[in-house]
């Protein structure tokens, strides 16, 4: 299992001279975050999206990227998912050469020095299918075994890996019955009938297959916007909990609408108990799911005023995180989308309504000139307030010669919250890139939240968190659900820290999954006061918590009040 | 025409000779058949019998015309003209044959003869005769407001009598500061910001108070995304043109973009006073007050909004910022009436809610 106790290296630093005195000097005085930007020893991988002149949709829109601890030895490994070969013409049927190992998709095992290691063919997920080009990716424990499962998907088929526990992985997509079909983007796992096993959300693109590519922009050759090819609906798969799952998406309402979705998070943003869905459509309004607690969902996103732009446009939804930025206790949403367009904000106003926030958050400034893919809420500088960080880069990589006030790579977006005000901050990132998918997690377990960014033809942009300039000290607690009625990780758990609150979830973003354990910062705070509250509808309290330290809450076994006889 | 034709021939045919007569029936019947080679063929034969008959040579050209062979039908007009030079049917289609053909300047006089105002203006252009042009189009249009062609053809003559301007302005003044700004609004249309950027600063460098470079160069500002320093332009603008409502309204949305709420009010509230009740400045006058909480103030504005447009993508904005003042306010009934009213505006004004066919900024 992660930490368990406080670290003791940071102790070890806090307990040095000068530390002390950097500490009676500056106070509580908090800093941005220093990223150190590096590719670790071992980590080579290089996503294949294999741009042609054609201008294949699906060549500019992997690929995802995971951080997970598949082995459970308390250190996170990196997940990446590949693209594929595309050649001219296109064969038929579809093959993206994915048993070539340069398409594979790829796990690497974290080292105790930091390096990693390739363990992609030992773990059996060498060749995703030459039918599939890769997407993005899911973590959760279907089975509740203790082991993190991996659902990756695809334009053609999806695959759901079972977890074996001794660091392999078995395709168990057939027994599963989740294959999906179509063109497959972002995809989450969550309890959305507080059952205790996870089940399984899709999200499709649109009807768009290698026989109908075109390109578009007249002699621009660029590719094609969302609305030239035909909506499609999401999937929604129910665990049965006996290693099959159940396509629940036309009773459960979730296929009542069509979409061109790209995005998924997850939270119950009402307070019912049920967590909802929010998905970011491309070129036309957002949805939200509201759960209404049987087994359906009603789609609320404009009556709940969080579809479309204050000024009622739709937007270029494409990454979704959906976590409370105020601290006000309830899930917000933030949508990436296009230039032109400001990053979606919708705040949580309560009673099930949202307003437009984007201006008053300091995204017009920040965010018109580019295009986001995935995106995080994090506290990177441990100050208690959640920060944003969004991965860029413009869809067109001929972007410039059509529009030279637009740029195709870019660098990311660091922005700390400062009174729920974003201000913009270095990231360390120099080099731009197409960066497409990015996961957040504590690489090192020093406390500090890290950073994992996908670039289209290049390698990933590591961001590594050394926790703020000289000076600055803030406390911070990491917490790892564990479920007992509920699901094992506590996928759904509303968790609050001093006033902090998150929403347990791995789904992050654009692609992308997270490390499904809690971050908190504390500022300055020494302990702090943790509160749960289960999917089962446990509620539990632990006071006087020590700050630093990686924290497992166990959900306590409460029986059910004896019922009195009729 | 052909009406106009009959006339004639009801009173030529007293003296033309029975073949001839039977000739131009022919020619007529095969004309209102739409089978103008017969028509050409007969009318052909008029006038071998008749040379002299200008009517046989004017139904000749306009049959080649009406098969849209104008170069054919220019030598029959001419010679119809030299049996009777003040036929107007003569000069009008001879007008139009010549203009088809290309012959701009040997089709102005006949079209002025018959003072054809559009015809004369199109062929006014084609020879640079650009004042002229631009008069004979305006009073056409004047005629016929809405003739899509003719708009055209006037916003054309306008442009094009526009750039003459600024091309004798910079081949005379190349480094004064209005050619400079001329340069800056070219490279601007072609989205080309760096060159407009400098062109702008260099007039502003060569007088500082130059009225509307300052607002124009915001605009480059803002088109970038740059709303801090389009706040600087838009700010000079304002300071130099206190009454200027567009620089007014531009300064404020360029604060309202970047957060800066109460000063966008303030920049807002001025336009609409230099300006009142400009949609534009109402909406975003609602949008200010809705982001600083001032909710009445917010539905004051945007309802006024709506007493001036009904119909338009600013109201449908307005209904949709009503509907989330109303949805904050716990108003559930007048918050989905908005959304109605918004949706209903979104479906007139922009068809496709239906997400098979949306559009995207993409």
């Amino acid at each position: 299992m992660l930490g368990g106790g406080r670290n003791p290296e940071l102790l070890n630093v806090l307990l040095r001279p000068s530390s002390v005195l950097t500490l009676v000097l500056f106070g509580a005085a908090l800093a941005a975050p220093v990223f150190e930007v590096r590719l670790p020893h071992g980590l080579d991988f290089t996503l294949e999206n294999s741009p042609t002149p054609q201008k294949h949709l699906i060549e500019t829109m992997p690929g995802g990227v995971a951080l997970l601890d598949y082995n459970n030895d308390g250190l996170l490994d990196i997940f990446f998912v590949n693209g594929g070969r595309l050649t001219t013409p296109l064969p038929t049927p579809d093959n993206f050469d994915r048993h070539d190992p340069r398409y594979w998709n790829r796990l690497f095992r974290q080292n105790k020095d930091g390096s990693f290691t390739d363990v992609t063919e030992q773990a059996g997920l060498a060749n995703a299918g030459d039918g599939n080009y890769g997407m993005g990716v899911a973590v959760g424990d279907y089975d509740n075994d203790g082991y993190p499962d991996l659902y990756v998907t695809s334009y053609g088929k999806n695959i759901l890996y079972h977890n074996n526990g001794d660091g392999t992985f078995t395709d168990v997509t057939a027994k599963a019955g989740v294959a999906a079909g179509g063109w497959s983007v972002s995809a989450g796992f969550f309890d959305y009938d507080n059952d205790g096993k996870l089940d399984l959300f899709v999200t499709r693109y649109m009807e768009w297959d290698t026989k109908h590519s075109r390109d578009c922009g007249g002699n621009y050759h660029t590719y094609c916007p969302p609305e030239e090819f035909p909506a499609t609906t999401n999937i929604l798969y129910h665990n049965n909990g006996d290693g099959t799952f159940t396509d629940v998406s036309q009773r459960s309402g979730i296929a009542a609408k069509k979409g061109r979705a790209l995005g998924v998070g997850f939270a119950d943003y009402d307070g019912d108990g049920f967590t909802d869905i929010f998905v970011s459509n491309d070129g036309m309004q957002q949805y939200l799911y509201h759960n209404n607690g049987n087994g359906t969902f009603t789609e609320v996103g404009l009556e709940a005023g969080a579809a479309l732009s204050e000024d009622g446009r739709r937007m270029s939804g494409m990454g979704v995180v959906f976590q409370d930025y105020d601290n006000d206790g309830r899930p917000d949403i933030m949508v990436t989308l296009l230039p032109r367009e400001i990053y979606g904000v919708y705040h949580n106003d309560g009673g099930g309504s949202f307003s437009y926030r984007s201006l008053e958050t300091g995204l017009g400034v920040l965010s018109s000139g580019s295009s986001g893919w995935s995106i995080g809420l994090e506290d990177f500088d441990n100050d208690g307030w959640k920060d944003l960080f969004v991965a860029q880069s413009h869809v067109l990589d001929n972007v410039e010669s059509i529009d030279p006030s637009l740029h195709y790579l870019d660098v990311p977006l660091l922005a700390m919250n400062h009174n729920n005000r974003f201000e913009r901050v270095d990231s360390g990132v120099t080099t731009p890139v197409a960066a497409r998918g990015a996961a957040f997690g504590d690489l090192n377990n020093d406390g500090w939240e890290d950073v994992v960014v996908t670039c289209l033809g290049g390698h990933p942009q590591v961001l590594m968190n050394n926790g703020g300039k000289a000076g600055s000290k803030a406390y911070w607690l990491v917490i790892s659900l564990r479920g007992t009625r509920s699901n094992r990780d506590g996928y759904g758990a509303r968790v609050q820290v001093n006033g902090q609150t998150r929403f347990a979830t791995s789904a992050v973003g654009y692609l992308s999954a997270s490390d499904k354990r809690l971050h908190f910062g504390l500022g300055t705070a020494e302990k702090a006061k943790v509160e749960v509250a289960w999917p089962s509808g446990i509620h539990q309290t632990l006071n006087d918590v020590h700050a630093d330290q990686f924290l497992e809450v166990k959900e306590p076994e409460v029986r059910e009040p004896e019922k009195p006889n009729p | 025409m052909i009406r106009a034709l009959l006339l004639f021939f009801w009173f030529a045919s007293q003296t033309l000779s029975p073949e001839a007569v039977q000739h131009m029936q022919a020619g007529i019947a095969a004309d209102k058949q739409r089978q103008f080679d017969v028509a050409v063929t007969e009318f052909r034969k008029v006038t071998e019998l008749e040379p002299t008959f200008a009517d046989g040579f004017i139904s000749l050209g306009q049959a080649y015309m009406e098969k849209r062979d104008f170069a054919s039908a220019i030598a029959p007009l001419k010679h119809a003209l030299e049996v009777d030079p003040d036929s107007t049917p003569a000069h009008q289609l001879l007008g139009y044959a010549l203009l088809v053909q290309g012959y701009a300047a040997q089709a102005i006089p006949h079209l002025e003869r018959v003072q054809d105002k559009t015809a004369l203006g199109i062929a006014q252009i084609q020879t640079g005769q650009l004042p002229e042009a631009v008069a004979n189009l305006q009073a056409a249009l004047a005629a016929r407001p809405n003739d899509p062609d003719i708009l055209y053809y006037f916003g054309r003559a306008s442009g094009l009598m526009s750039k003459q301007s600024i091309d004798t302005l910079l081949a005379a003044y190349p480094d004064s500061p209005r050619a400079h700004q001329a340069m800056g609004e070219n490279y601007f249309v072609l989205r080309n910001m760096p060159d407009a950027e400098k062109e702008y600063r260099d007039a502003l460098r060569l007088r500082p108070d130059i009225l509307e470079v300052h607002l124009e160069l915001g605009e480059v500002y803002a088109g970038a995304f740059q709303w801090a320093k389009a706040e600087e332009e838009f700010r000079a603008q304002a300071k130099l043109q206190p009454g200027n409502a567009e620089a007014a309204y531009r300064l404020g949305a360029a604060l309202l973009e970047q957060g800066k709420v109460h000063e966008a009010r303030t920049e807002l509230s001025r336009a609409d006073k230099l300006m009142p009740d400009m949609p534009e400045t109402l909406y975003s006058l609602g949008k200010a007050a809705s982001l600083e909480g001032d909710a009445a103030s917010a539905e004051k504005d945007w309802t006024k909004l709506l007493s001036i447009e009904k119909e338009s993508s600013l109201a449908a904005q307005a209904h949709f910022g009503l509907a989330g003042l109303y949805r904050k306010q716990g108003k559930t009934a007048a918050a989905k009436h908005e959304i109605e009213e918004f949706q209903r505006l979104q479906t007139s004004s922009n068809p496709p809610p239906a997400p098979d066919k949306e559009e995207s900024p993409h």
